[in-house]
């Protein structure tokens, strides 16, 4: 693995890193409109070549843009596929940093050498985190991984944060207002990452309320070898999910970790409302046909007004009487009560289409997401509405930030269920009545 | 020699007490219970016994370092930042002795008295050089690359002074611009960045046929 030679060190450097991804994502659109008046070709490959020069900024720069890209991957709503293609490409790795750091931040920590901690520590990562990186150690015969956060990580997240968003928003064509909270929402859960404790807190607590579903599995961690910046847990081995996904896996395999997946994402939304908020494939491995849970630093709590208010949509009741769907839409401040009429009917349009697409699973008793095409309704709709410019115009502060979160996990999740082509026997709450 | 660790010793704790060197040598040598003869035979100024301490604990650091079980494994880079590391630890021992020596100058120059930093983070820092040569990390590069050892040691004096200014906590941010700055010092000196520049170089300039 390659150290990483170029970190990118004030923001002032990390400026002028951005803006020559600024120039040559204006070189690109003017390559296109070259291309487009000898071809008359598509919008896609340009969003390609974008994808991939903005792509290779964000994993320079390390720490607050990447963990947007991978944001920005997951909400296919806000992002053109090009875009989530290459920056789900961030998912897996960033460079590493040097082994002294990682001794002084062990000293720090816990007044000892790594090696007076563990009998072996490996001098290179053995992957990185966005925010930190992961070196293999064992002690007493047991293996463990032992991930190391960057020093001052949360400070360079926020100015990151900073430096990225109005440029984000002109390379994605949004509106400030359009995404204040979004990007509020996300600042937090990004420090929140930033916490080893609560990230040790969370994962316990989820990993002994979900411990008996099957096909599920979670590492041990081990708070005496763990700080705010070192979190040790079990070495796991296996294989990465999108390995398992994409290589030649029967399909009773797929449907064992499909169904643990919807199993697990079940146990932690309905009964605990509080969940794992990031389920990338780069989050789990599969060994001996199950599935292990590896990195809890992005979890949602929500509240049990909020559950009732975002859940009630399962409910296929609420689809049917146009009254109560309005209200229910009202309640979330997805409708406002200044809205034109002609507006708001726009909206109830909007939201009917992905309330219908994006409850579909939950209206059978078995649903396959290995069928072709729903995945790509998703972001056909996706695309759809960020193109109807009524409908940009119209986003505003809608909804609640809170919605970001399960969002993606839905997205998430569904998007992990297809590549795995599982066919998955659907739970639902218990107040919900099937039609 | 006795007489020398004892001059070192009372100096620094007259200094830790009081943050500035006694008046003269001669008051310094009567509460030392020696002869101003047996302090110059030893020490041409106070500046000589300040800077001598100094360079004792860049010593120190370094011997500790580099006889850490790891440090055999290590590349120039890797040696480097674990001395700045280690010694940003240990002087937290010294801090505000430090701090009321360097005083706020630009951090460009080593006041008289601190100058044994700068020779014995130089003394540290040539082996690490050579090290670096010859596992072809940094680039060989005839007469640039004499001034090395003049630029990491200005590199250590921004250190410094950077970890005295730092108001962060844990001193964080220091652990992140010795990771950089010493991340980009290697890049400059590394082989690849300065191919990179000089085959730029030719393009932009290229020969009259």
């Amino acid at each position: 693995m390659d150290v990483q030679d170029s970190i990118q060190s004030t923001p002032a450097s990390r400026m002028v890193s951005l803006a020559g991804t600024g120039a040559k994502v204006g070189l690109n659109y003017l390559k296109h409109y070259g291309r487009r008046m000898v071809s008359g070709g598509g919008n896609e490959r340009l969003h390609e070549e974008n994808a991939a020069d903005i792509f290779k900024t964000f994993s320079e720069l390390k720490g607050g843009p990447l963990k947007l890209a991978q944001m920005l991957s997951m909400d296919q709503n806000l992002l053109p596929p090009a875009y989530a293609r290459q920056f789900s490409r961030a998912q897996h790795s960033a460079p590493p940093l040097s082994y002294p750091l990682v001794v002084r931040t062990f000293r720090r920590e816990f007044g000892r050498d790594p090696l007076q901690v563990f009998d072996t520590f490996s001098q290179d990562a053995v992957h990185g985190a966005s925010i930190g990186q992961v070196h293999r150690a064992t002690k007493d015969g047991r293996d463990f991984a032992v991930k190391v956060q960057y020093p001052g990580v949360a400070e360079s997240l926020r100015s990151d944060l900073w430096l990225v968003k109005p440029f984000a928003l002109q390379v994605l064509g949004l509106r400030e207002s359009d995404v204040a909270d979004y990007f509020r929402e996300v600042e937090t859960k990004l420090l929140e990452e930033t916490d080893y404790r609560q990230e040790l807190r969370r994962a316990q607590e989820i990993s002994l309320a979900c411990a008996d579903i099957p096909g599920v599995s979670f590492a041990e961690y081990f708070p005496e070898f763990s700080s705010g910046k070192v979190l040790t847990m079990e070495w796991a081995e296996g294989v990465t999910l999108d390995g398992f996904a994409d290589g030649p896996t029967r399909q009773e395999e797929r449907d064992r970790v499909g169904q643990a997946l919807w199993d697990f994402y079940h146990r932690q939304v309905h009964e605990m409302r509080l969940f794992h908020a990031d389920p990338h494939p780069g989050n789990f491995v599969v060994a001996n046909g199950d599935v292990r849970v590896l990195d809890f630093g992005c979890t949602k709590m929500i509240t049990e007004d909020f559950y009732r208010k975002q859940f009630r949509f399962l409910a296929p009741e609420l689809m049917e009487q146009p009254g109560a769907l309005t209200e229910a839409l009202e309640a979330l401040n997805v409708l406002l009560p200044e809205d034109a009429p002609e507006d708001r009917e726009r909206v109830l349009v909007s939201c009917r289409q992905w309330l219908e697409l994006l409850a579909r699973p939950f209206r059978g008793a078995v649903f396959d997401f290995g069928q072709e095409g729903f995945l790509q309704e998703i972001y056909d709709l996706g695309e759809e509405s960020r193109k109807d410019n009524l409908l940009r115009t119209l986003r505003g502060r809608r909804g609640s930030p809170d919605t970001i979160y399960v969002n993606r996990t839905f997205f998430g999740l569904y998007s992990l269920l297809c590549r795995l082509r599982a066919q998955v026997t659907i739970r639902l709450p218990d107040w919900v009545s099937r039609g | 020699m006795e007489i020398r660790a004892k001059i070192l010793e009372a100096y620094g704790a007259y200094l830790r007490e009081h943050g500035a060197p006694p008046a003269t040598v001669f008051k310094f040598c009567r509460e030392l219970e020696i002869g101003e003869r047996e302090f110059f035979q030893h020490f041409a100024s106070f500046d000589a016994v300040e800077s001598e301490m100094w360079r004792g604990l860049v010593d120190r650091v370094a011997q500790a370092v580099e006889s850490g079980p790891e440090w055999s494994g290590f590349s120039a880079r890797q040696r480097l930042l674990a001395f700045l590391f280690a010694f940003c630890e240990e002087s937290l021992g010294w801090r505000s002795l430090l701090l009321a020596r360097v005083g706020k100058g630009p951090p460009v120059v080593w006041p008289g008295h601190l100058r044994g930093l700068e020779t014995g983070f130089g003394k540290f820092f040539v082996p690490v050089l050579e090290h670096g040569r010859d596992r072809g990390e940094i680039a060989g590069r005839g007469p640039i690359g004499q001034v090395y050892p003049a630029a990491f040691a200005l590199h250590f004096r921004a250190v410094v002074d950077f970890h005295l200014r730092d108001t962060s906590p844990g001193y964080e941010r220091t652990d992140a611009f010795i990771e950089k700055s010493t991340t980009l010092a290697f890049d400059l000196i590394g082989r690849q960045a300065l191919d990179s520049a000089f085959d730029f170089l030719k393009f932009l300039f290229p020969r009259p046929h």
